[in-house]
């Protein structure tokens, strides 16, 4: 009991002498705080004489001091940021300024090269337009255009619902086999400098006119040999084979068809994806290695990998590709709405066009909307 | 950091001991080691790693030998005399080789004139729309200001809307360029159709390269930011010497594409262009004017004109297939590293 004691008093003495030491330092804290405080009020008062408008920093000076004072903070640092505080601020501001400069090129680029004549092409659609010496004769019809367009233009809507089924019906397709080559592209073996390099050979060429010359000779086959050869390498008869093979040969005429139409197209398929290829292979090296060896622990096979693995990682690559695809199958001056715009404009007549343009314009814009909306759903994006 | 040879070394010794210590465990019973599952799981394993090369190999060879044919074909086309071509005998290695196709699509084309006119337009207008997208790029990527996403929603807008929706407002713009009762002037058939939206950042897919500088710059640490400022750096001298030197790959990336699109665009300058002047105008042209060069204006079918076309064909892109070969890494991993990742 005796020890008990005598240790707790030794304790509470301690704990007396610290307390005792620690009241001290505030003390001196506080002196030091007052006597800052008190030249801060002394500068403040000073810039108060000086000048009127600066009147106002000093008083927030002050201000910041005194709440400093109250938390305890005495040192000096207190003022220096509270002096410093304003042209902080003043700095993000100037920052933002910068940024409108850094954009001005842009934004007035914009304003004429792109605004401008958008607004004026909208014009041109409600109008009905005839082309006369240095300019345009207008004639207001108001929707009348794009009425006409979907009442009386048969070619037009006709080739609208083409363009829009076989949008939908390539961009699933271009997708699941891009995917597929990245995911290949992105083991190691031989060669696989070369393969890339092969695979995205397409983008360099398929955007200029050398892809209708080739085309040309891919679709009429009879130019030559070499091109009979090839259409015959990949006659669709070698797939009724297969589907007769497997015993689904006649079972609907239609999905024969969408069978024959997708393998005999795959020219254009392969011509295609050169970019979504890219972007998978982007996708695909940014995932984790950690997230590989977490896989392979657990047993994982390579199917088990590819769908819990891979294709989280890549969903927000999947939608950009989607969107691209999408963009890019609408946008092609060789699909039906496209050429059925520009024959109406190089005949002059351009309201018309404008019109369809219009309506083809939005309608690709409402498709787009739905589509990133659902997709959007089952994106996953890593939380950093 | 171990050296490149060092670390060579250390893995060819890592695989060396995996390989002693699989032998030694088989010696030894594999059961011992390891649970059944696991021996499933390595067997499904080695047999998939032994088959899937085979595979692979096939459906990548085949899908490069879709993607070579046609140039294949072209070469096969391009230097064979006319007559062979309705030779039963020849399909794909011609008797015997000439270059008179290619002399004659160089005449008609007038390909010194066309290919100089196609680089000073395709030079000028990429390296003025790298410059000024980079410095839009970075404005987007660094800063915060008002209105900044309605802009940014924009820059979007211009990579959906198709340019046939503003090709003839533009033209009439073109054609009365300047002040309108003060100075006009007409500006179709020149350069500046593509030179003056370049230097504004409205070029040929313009925004999908504001897109990928913005994506890239805001890639870059913020640190370096901060540093630059520490040492006395604005905001403009940040972007000249610090950023700059950071992006040298997608500035080499973006000018690339920006001159394989520009070479290859017909749509636009076929609209600003009355007559035909690029390499891509005067290839799309090039049937019309080989109709009139060889046959006076006597229409054939185009089976009599393919060997001029695929040769015309080669002399156009054989440019970018050089540029393409060369460069062909900067293409590939400029964009995997500077990624267009995530929107």
């Amino acid at each position: 009991m005796n020890e008990l004691e005598m240790e707790r008093s030794e304790l509470e003495q301690e704990l007396d002498d610290t307390a005792q030491d620690v009241t001290e330092e505030i003390s001196e804290i506080g002196e030091a705080a007052e006597e800052t405080a008190a030249e801060a009020e002394d500068t403040a008062e000073e810039a108060f004489d000086n000048a009127e408008g600066t009147a106002e920093e000093a008083a927030d000076a002050a201000e910041e001091i005194s709440v400093s004072e109250i938390e305890e903070i005495a040192e000096p640092v207190a003022v220096n940021r509270g002096s410093q505080k304003k042209p902080k601020l003043s700095y993000e501001k100037k920052k933002g300024l910068y940024g409108y400069g850094f954009i001005a090129l842009w934004i007035i680029g914009t304003l004429y090269f792109f605004i401008y004549p958008l607004i004026v092409s909208f014009i041109y659609s409600l109008h009905d337009t005839k082309v006369t010496e240095g300019g345009m004769e207008l004639n207001n019809r108001g929707f009348h255009n794009y009425v006409n367009a979907f009442r009386q233009d048969q070619d037009y809507s006709k080739a609208l619902v083409e363009t829009l089924s076989s949008t939908a019906l390539k961009t699933p397709l271009i997708l699941v086999f891009s995917i597929f080559i990245a995911v290949i592209l992105n083991q190691k073996f031989r060669g696989r400098t070369f393969a890339r390099a092969v695979f995205f050979l397409p983008v360099i060429i398929a955007t200029g006119p050398v892809i209708d010359i080739i085309n040309g000779n891919m679709s009429t086959g009879g130019y030559a040999g070499g091109s009979e050869q090839f259409s015959t390498m990949f006659e669709t008869n070698l797939v009724d084979q297969l589907l007769n093979f497997l015993g689904i040969y006649n079972i609907s005429d239609t999905l024969t068809e969408t069978l024959n139409t997708l393998t005999s197209d795959i020219f254009n398929l392969v011509w295609n994806s050169g970019i979504q290829i890219l972007l998978f292979l982007s996708a695909l090296q940014g995932i984790p290695f950690s997230a590989k060896e977490a896989a392979q622990m657990e047993g994982a096979t390579a199917w088990e990998y590819f769908w819990k693995i891979t294709i989280p990682y890549i969903s927000p690559q999947i939608l950009t590709s989607l969107v691209y695809t999408i963009v890019d199958s609408f946008v092609d001056p060789g699909n039906q709405v496209m050429e059925i715009v520009l024959n109406k404009a190089k005949s002059w007549n351009h309201g018309y066009s404008a019109a369809m343009a219009w309506a083809y314009f939005l309608i690709i814009a409402v498709v787009l909307a739905i589509v990133v909306a659902i997709i959007n759903k089952f994106v996953y994006y890593e939380v950093e | 950091m171990a050296t490149k040879k060092e670390e060579k070394q250390f893995e060819k010794e890592r695989k060396a001991a995996i390989k002693a210590r699989k032998k030694r465990m088989k010696e030894e019973g594999l059961e011992k080691y390891l649970t059944p599952e696991q021996i499933r799981y390595n067997r499904n394993k080695a047999i998939i790693g032994a088959v899937w090369p085979v595979f692979r190999f096939l459906i990548l060879f085949g899908l490069c030998f879709i993607i070579l044919y046609p140039l294949i074909f072209m070469i096969s086309t391009a230097f064979r005399p006319n007559e062979q071509m309705n030779d039963p005998s020849v399909v794909w290695l011609p008797k015997s080789l000439t270059m008179e196709n290619v002399n004659q699509v160089w005449k008609t084309m007038k390909f010194e004139n066309t290919l100089l006119t196609t680089l000073k337009y395709n030079i000028i207008s990429s390296v003025l729309q790298v410059v000024t997208c980079a410095v839009t790029g970075y404005g987007f990527a660094r800063f915060k200001f008002k209105g900044k996403s309605i802009l940014f929603a924009i820059v979007v807008l211009m990579i959906i809307v198709p340019p046939q929706i503003i090709t003839i407002p533009l033209f009439m713009q073109f054609r009365n360029f300047g002040i309108p009762g003060v100075w006009t002037t007409s500006l179709i058939d020149t350069g500046w159709t593509m030179y003056l939206p370049a230097l504004f950042a409205n070029g040929l897919r313009a925004g999908l390269f504001i897109f990928i500088f913005r994506q890239f710059f805001r890639g870059l640490p913020k640190e370096l930011e901060d540093a630059a400022y520490l040492d006395g750096c604005g905001p403009l001298k940040t972007f000249l010497i610090v950023m700059c030197p950071n992006a040298k790959t997608s500035f080499l990336t973006v000018f690339l594409f920006s001159i394989v699109w520009y070479w290859n665009d017909f749509y636009v300058a076929s609209s600003f262009f009355t007559s035909a002047d690029t390499i891509a105008l005067s290839l799309k042209n090039l049937d019309a004017a080989l109709i009139q060069d060889l046959f006076r204006g006597q229409a054939p079918s185009v089976r009599q004109l393919i060997v001029w076309l695929e040769a015309g064909c080669i002399l156009s892109i054989t440019p970018l297939l050089v540029m393409y070969i060369f460069l062909q890494r900067y293409f590939i991993e400029g964009i995997e590293r500077s990624g267009i990742t995530g929107m």
